[in-house]
């Protein structure tokens, strides 16, 4: 009798202390209907027929092989309440229908406080979509497009509309239309995604007040397009190899009070591309080795550059349809053009003694023509310029008053190579040769 | 094959083979040493395009002094004259030349991209499709360069031609080819983009360039205007395709007609 009592009273607790965690069947909607509110759904190994609308506050958790698999006509899942958690699935197979009056995702949330943790999306015309849902957090997935040759079909890997205070981190995404598609979104975070063969890495419009640090942007048609938004801030992104024929790694049209410090600018068509923008703040980053380090319409102003590092850009930057008030130079601290424009600093304060004055012609025809940049990897833009220095064409395109020289000492690595060119160069010449011939070739010297 | 075997024993001898081999050698090494700073992912792509932009720069030149010095070295031996007069026409040697000088060049250069494969896997995610694009390229290059270089080997009578020929038609295809080109661009319209683009393109360079960096897939042909739509007519591949044969043809085929059985030196 009293082990009875105490396996009743121990089942009791279990019952009372433990949360509910549905056993999944196929019928994943049925097995939501009927969980409660706190509940935890552990699902099974295997594919789970979807569309799906998650209405209570339970958290379903996949395993590897986890899927739920759309049936091809609208949203996968969709989250219509808060405080819901989705973790370790793959999702699958939305609707990719253009001609219906709701854009479908994989995801969509409405709801806020939601979160969205290591999932899998492949199939879809939008990836997750935060749809007027604030303070939802989506992190540690990978969101997989159709590929480059489908980028007009499809939608967008995170599609943040009228949507607040959201967490995007660590996520990877690629081959959708636009990585990442801000729209009348303000104060979200975005840290640490990985966003690759997309048309705009990210794209931006009306959204206000959003922070983007440690981003990878590579290999897309533009890098990040923020256009008609104020008070963003990106620091510490990378944005490389956006590398089509008018690609850009950060364009800023029509933003406000965008701050941009410590990224990186490599091997992009256009570095930073400028237009109708006013009053940024440019400083501490690298901007190496694209075509045209800094494109700057004549329309913006207000734009400061400071302590960047601008070097090995076929063109460092130009200035088109005109000259704004833009600043090259902050508290009397400019730009480090590395071997660009060699500067001397007799003092030794830093400083260059002399301003920086870059001359070029290239923006008329930057300007007029379109295929202007097909030929910026070309020796003979040196050519162009040189002659149109001579006939007087050039316009100034920038002054820094007051450039930064860098002390750098020559890498130890130089060094090495040096000697290791100057060995294998004395081998064949005196040892190497020899021996091929005689090796090799009856007319080979043999003494 | 005995005129490979010949090309090969002449020119272990000379110091221009070592020389260019050691100069691509000293580059790729020094590129790599300089991308271990670069990431993982795409550092192997940045490194491709690296090697391509350096190569530019020289390969052009020492294929053109190969090709020409070869056909020169036949000359001032007098063993051209004794092969024409022996069996063979000129068209004949001319082919079999071509042929054991670019297998010459391109079998070694081949081999070492085969090894330097083996450190790019240590540093980077490799691949190997992009690498072959950019052996294509690169082999495209000096192929239609050395062809150029039997020409001018072929048309010159002394050393002093050959130098001046070579820089002459390096100096059009590496600045003046482009830079006549850009003079014309203000008046480049719908009407006469595919022409421009044909020329454009005939540039060995540009055309190389084109073909590797699409076939990396940093550069992106998505969303292009209606001009570049028209200016890219062909693909990419098939624009390396027609330059490096129309270069090589026309090459052969001036070469034939305007040779110089001696030289004078």
């Amino acid at each position: 009798m009293r082990m009875s009592i105490r396996l009743l009273f121990l089942l009791s607790l279990i019952v009372i202390f433990i949360p509910s965690k549905g056993l999944a069947s196929e019928n994943l909607q049925a097995i939501i209907d009927s969980a409660d509110d706190g509940a935890v759904i552990q699902l099974e190994n295997k594919t789970y027929e979807g569309n799906i609308v998650i209405n209570k506050q339970i958290e379903i958790i996949g395993d590897k092989k986890t899927v739920i698999k759309g049936d091809g006509t609208g949203n996968v899942v969709s989250i219509r309440s808060p405080y819901v958690t989705i973790r370790n699935l793959t999702v699958t197979n939305s609707s990719l229908d253009r001609n219906s009056s709701e854009e479908y995702a994989a995801i969509k949330v409405y709801t806020d406080h939601n979160v969205i943790d290591s999932v899998i999306i492949k199939h879809f015309f939008h990836g997750i979509y935060l749809s007027q849902a604030h303070f939802n957090t989506v992190q540690n997935s990978e969101i997989t497009g159709l590929g480059k040759g489908q980028i007009a079909n499809q939608g967008n890997g995170l599609h943040v509309y009228y949507a607040n205070d959201n967490i995007l981190k660590n996520n990877v995404i690629e081959g959708t239309r636009d990585g990442m598609f801000f729209d009348y979104a303000n104060r979200n975070q975005m840290n640490n995604n990985r966003i690759s063969e997309t048309r705009y890495g990210l794209h931006y419009m009306y959204s206000d007040h959003n922070a983007f640090e440690g981003n990878t942007f590579t290999f897309n048609t533009g890098g990040a397009a923020i256009m008609h938004s104020r008070g963003i801030k990106l620091e510490n992104n990378q944005f490389i190899f956006n590398y089509g024929h008018k690609s850009f790694g950060l364009l800023l049209l029509s933003a406000i009070d965008t701050v941009i410090e410590e990224n990186t600018f490599f091997l992009n068509q256009r570095g930073l591309y400028i237009d109708q923008s006013t009053n940024s703040l440019i400083k501490n980053n690298q901007i190496i080795k694209n075509q045209i380090g800094v494109e700057l319409w004549a329309s913006s102003n207000e734009q400061n550059f400071t302590l960047n590092t601008i070097d090995e850009n076929t063109l460092p930057a130009v200035t088109l349809g005109g000259q704004g008030r833009n600043e090259w130079s902050v508290d009397q601290k400019g730009n480090n053009w590395g071997k660009t424009f060699p500067v001397l600093d007799l003092n030794q304060d830093g400083i260059g003694d002399q301003p920086i004055s870059y001359q070029s012609s290239l923006y008329e025809l930057i300007e007029d023509q379109e295929l202007t940049y097909l030929f910026l990897k070309s020796p003979a833009v040196a050519v162009y310029e040189k002659l149109n220095q001579f006939f007087n064409k050039n316009e100034t395109m920038f002054e820094d008053p007051f450039p930064l020289v860098k002390n750098d000492h020559p890498s130890i690595h130089w060094i090495w190579y040096v000697l290791a060119s100057l060995l294998i160069l004395t081998v064949i010449s005196i040892k190497g040769r020899h021996q091929l011939c005689i090796i090799f070739g009856k007319n080979g010297r043999k003494t | 094959m005995h005129y490979i075997w010949k090309e090969w024993k002449e020119n272990i001898k000379g110091k221009g083979l070592w020389l260019s081999f050691g100069i691509i050698i000293l580059v790729s090494v020094g590129l790599l040493f300089k991308s271990f700073t670069l990431s993982f992912d795409q550092g192997f792509y940045v490194l491709l395009i690296n090697l391509f932009d350096a190569f530019v720069y020289f390969l052009p030149l020492l294929c053109l002094f190969l090709g020409a010095f070869s056909i020169f070295q036949e000359k001032e031996q007098k063993t051209l004259i004794m092969l024409l007069t022996r069996r063979d026409s000129f068209t004949s040697f001319l082919f079999k030349k071509s042929l054991a000088v670019h297998s010459m060049l391109i079998v070694p250069i081949f081999l070492w991209f085969f090894v330097y494969l083996i450190p790019a896997k240590f540093f980077f995610q490799v691949d190997l499709k992009s690498y072959f694009a950019f052996l294509v390229s690169i082999i495209c290059i000096i192929v239609v360069y050395t062809q150029i270089g039997l020409l001018i080997g072929s048309i010159s009578r002394s050393r002093m031609q050959i130098v001046g020929f070579t820089i002459g038609i390096w100096f059009y295809f590496f600045f003046i080819h482009d830079f006549i080109l850009m003079s014309f661009l203000p008046d480049i319209s719908y009407e006469n983009v595919k022409l421009f683009s044909a020329v454009y393109f005939l540039n060995p360079i540009q055309a190389a360039r084109m073909f590797l960096e699409s076939s990396l897939g940093v550069y992106s042909f998505d969303h292009m205007s209606k001009l570049l739509k028209s200016f890219m007519w062909l693909k990419p591949g098939v624009f390396l395709l027609a330059n490096g044969s129309i270069l090589l043809v026309v090459s052969f085929i001036i070469a034939i007609i305007f040779h110089r059985k001696e030289g004078s030196e």
